[in-house]
């Protein structure tokens, strides 16, 4: 009941922060120098066309009606045509946002795993050679430079040994050929998916590591895990029953935490090997000036963003039952 | 005060990735000293400008230029030490006024309580979950080109919240203490309470958030750079790599790719290195474990 509670007051919180995201969004669109209208409005549509353009966006209407028409166009996923690709917006960024769901949840899933489960050996091992090696290892994956570390990745596997695509998603001739079954398809699309998901694990894994060994370190300290030593356990059970899984629960809230610095960095892998998810929309929109794309993927991010916290939120209130609200 | 900072050091000496991350950041200092030289010895060598007349394609490292050039003949060594001044400019300066405001506005917030302390710790979360890099993208699409200082700017804007979630939190344990109560009575003004008795308590917690905070502007900058959003009358990491990018020039040319992102990385591990250093200096209690070691 508690949870449940402390869930929906979350709910109300992040609707309302995206409610002044959205907001915000708007006044800033308006309030830049320039012109709404050549701003929203594609130039090259014919005069009748712009006009049915403008009415439909309220653009001719007081600025207090053209904010209803704003958060009305948005509740029905109107947000006029892409100046670039001259299609609806909104089919522009629903096709994206799958490829940017899948890359993105593999490399965070991937990377919280294998840095939990290596800053746990760390821990175990504090003080060793392997420790230090893993910290400094973890350290420098996690602050390498993220579009160079992607460019080597490109110049070392893509170009120089050959083993896997320079960029993309799919191979065209794979999926233009009508003989080539389900399975070829997905093990095209994964073997396009290695070097960007190899990139953004090698950032993240290292500071969950981090996190996860001094998180173990403090529970190791735990009077629980002294009564574990007493009954006579194992140390092997101890540290995989006793300590980790508490120690994990901070990782839990690192996830939700660094998950815009991880969406920034997702915008960047996907711009570097021409993925075709949001992000690369987003910097592709910025860059040709194509401002409905930039603004709706913008609010799609964000919306991503909000989502995941609330769900890690959830999360960590069913795995931290000592936690009341 | 002396006494306080000996003390620290000599903790801090001990520490391997404090030393390593001393010596990197010294070497990168160095750097940044010794760009101002190169323009002076002949101005093919500026950064920006200077193209050596007989070349006007990338070139490999030779003797007149040590890196080689990058695709209108300008030196590259020539760039990355400015591009070291560059990035501390950066860094630096969006890291002391993103420190300051987080500071500032987590005393108060703490201080403060009630519904002043909820409304900044709102506004505090809502900045927080948004990627910073994606609103400065958006931001610089509607303004235009953004200068480097806009840039650094805008980072601090949004690099406060973390830092004042930790300051509020010192404050309100602070704020219990017997000798706030002292200065109350003695009949001190809030304002003389906050930055004459809290503030001294919890600047070296914000010293130690800003080497964080100096590598995520660092970052963020090169970042931007790199997507062709950077101040185009500055040489930094991230535009040198941005040009490798855009002029197809990162297969043939590892000479030019390798430096700059080289440097970028090390420069901020160096940073983050010299933070986690901090942390043990200030946490007696992470101080402990490397003592029983």
């Amino acid at each position: 009941m508690e949870v449940r509670k402390f869930v929906l007051k979350r709910f109300v919180e992040i609707f309302i922060i995206f409610f002044v995201i959205l907001t915000v969004l708007f006044l800033l669109f308006r309030l830049a120098p320039g012109d709404p209208v050549t701003r929203m409005v594609d130039p090259t549509l014919t005069p009748e066309d712009s006009q049915h353009l403008i009415a439909q966006l309220g653009l001719d209407q007081p600025m207090g009606l053209q904010y209803l028409y704003y958060i009305k166009n948005f509740l029905t996923g109107n947000f006029g045509n892409s100046f670039h690709y001259g299609e609806t917006v909104s089919s522009i960024i629903w096709s994206r946002l799958p490829n940017t769901i899948i890359l993105f949840t593999t490399s965070i899933l991937l990377s919280a795993f294998v840095g939990v489960f290596l800053g746990k050996i760390a821990s175990w091992k504090k003080g060793t050679k392997t420790d230090t090696w893993m910290t400094l290892g973890a350290l420098v994956c996690h602050t390498l430079f993220l579009p160079w570390l992607a460019m080597l990745m490109i110049w070392i596997f893509g170009f120089k040994i050959g083993w896997f695509p320079l960029n993309g998603m799919i191979s065209p001739e794979i999926w233009m050929d009508p003989s080539s079954g389900v399975w070829l398809k997905i093990l095209d699309v994964l073997h396009h998916m290695v070097l960007p998901l190899a990139t953004l694990f090698s950032i993240h894994f290292g500071s969950y590591l981090l996190l996860m060994r001094s998180s173990m370190l403090d529970t190791l300290k735990e009077d629980y895990i002294l009564t574990a030593r007493a009954k006579g356990l194992e140390e092997k059970t101890i540290r995989n029953k006793h300590a980790a899984p508490n120690a994990a629960l901070p990782v839990v809230t690192s996830v939700g935490i660094s998950l815009a610095f991880s969406l920034s960095g997702g915008a960047l892998t996907e711009t570097v090997f021409s993925w075709p998810g949001i992000g690369r929309e987003l910097v592709f929109a910025v860059s040709n000036s194509d401002y409905p794309l930039a603004q709706a993927s913008f609010l799609l991010i964000a919306t991503v963003v909000l989502i995941s916290n609330l769900v890690v939120d959830v999360l960590y209130a069913y795995l931290d039952p000592r936690i009341t609200y | 005060m002396v006494e306080r900072f000996l003390e620290g050091w000599s903790v801090y000496k001990e520490n391997l990735i404090g030393k390593i991350g001393l010596t990197l950041l010294v070497i990168f200092a160095l750097m940044a000293l010794c760009s101002f030289f190169p323009p002076m010895i002949d101005p093919m060598y500026h950064p920006m400008t200077g193209v050596d007349p007989q070349i006007s394609h990338a070139t490999s490292p030779s003797w007149r230029h040590w890196l080689g050039t990058d695709f209108i003949g300008r030196d590259i060594l020539c760039q990355l030490l400015a591009g070291a001044r560059i990035a501390f400019m950066v860094g630096i300066s969006a890291a002391f006024m993103s420190i300051f405001l987080g500071t500032v506005v987590g005393m108060i917030a703490g201080y403060s309580g009630k519904i002043v302390d909820t409304l900044l710790m709102r506004l505090a979360d809502m900045i927080l979950v948004m990627p910073t890099l994606l609103v400065v993208l958006i931001l610089s699409s509607l303004f235009g080109q953004l200068n480097i200082w806009t840039i650094v700017l805008l980072i601090a804007l949004f690099r406060w919240p973390g830092v004042s979630r930790v300051i509020r939190a010192q404050t309100l344990s602070l704020k219990e203490r017997p000798f706030i109560e002292a200065a109350k009575v003695a009949g001190a003004s809030h304002f003389r309470i906050i930055f004459r008795h809290i503030m001294p308590n919890v600047l070296p917690l914000s010293l130690l958030y800003m080497t964080f905070r100096v590598t995520s502007a660092i970052i963020i900058e090169a970042a931007l750079a790199f997507l062709g959003f950077g101040d185009p009358s500055t040489v930094s990491w991230g535009m040198m790599l941005q040009w490798v990018w855009k002029t197809g020039h990162m297969f043939q040319a590892p000479y030019w790719l390798l430096p700059p992102g080289i440097c970028i990385s090390l420069l901020t591990l160096a940073f983050y290195m010299l933070g986690r250093a901090m942390e043990e200096v200030l946490d007696p209690r992470l101080r402990k474990e490397v003592a029983q070691e």
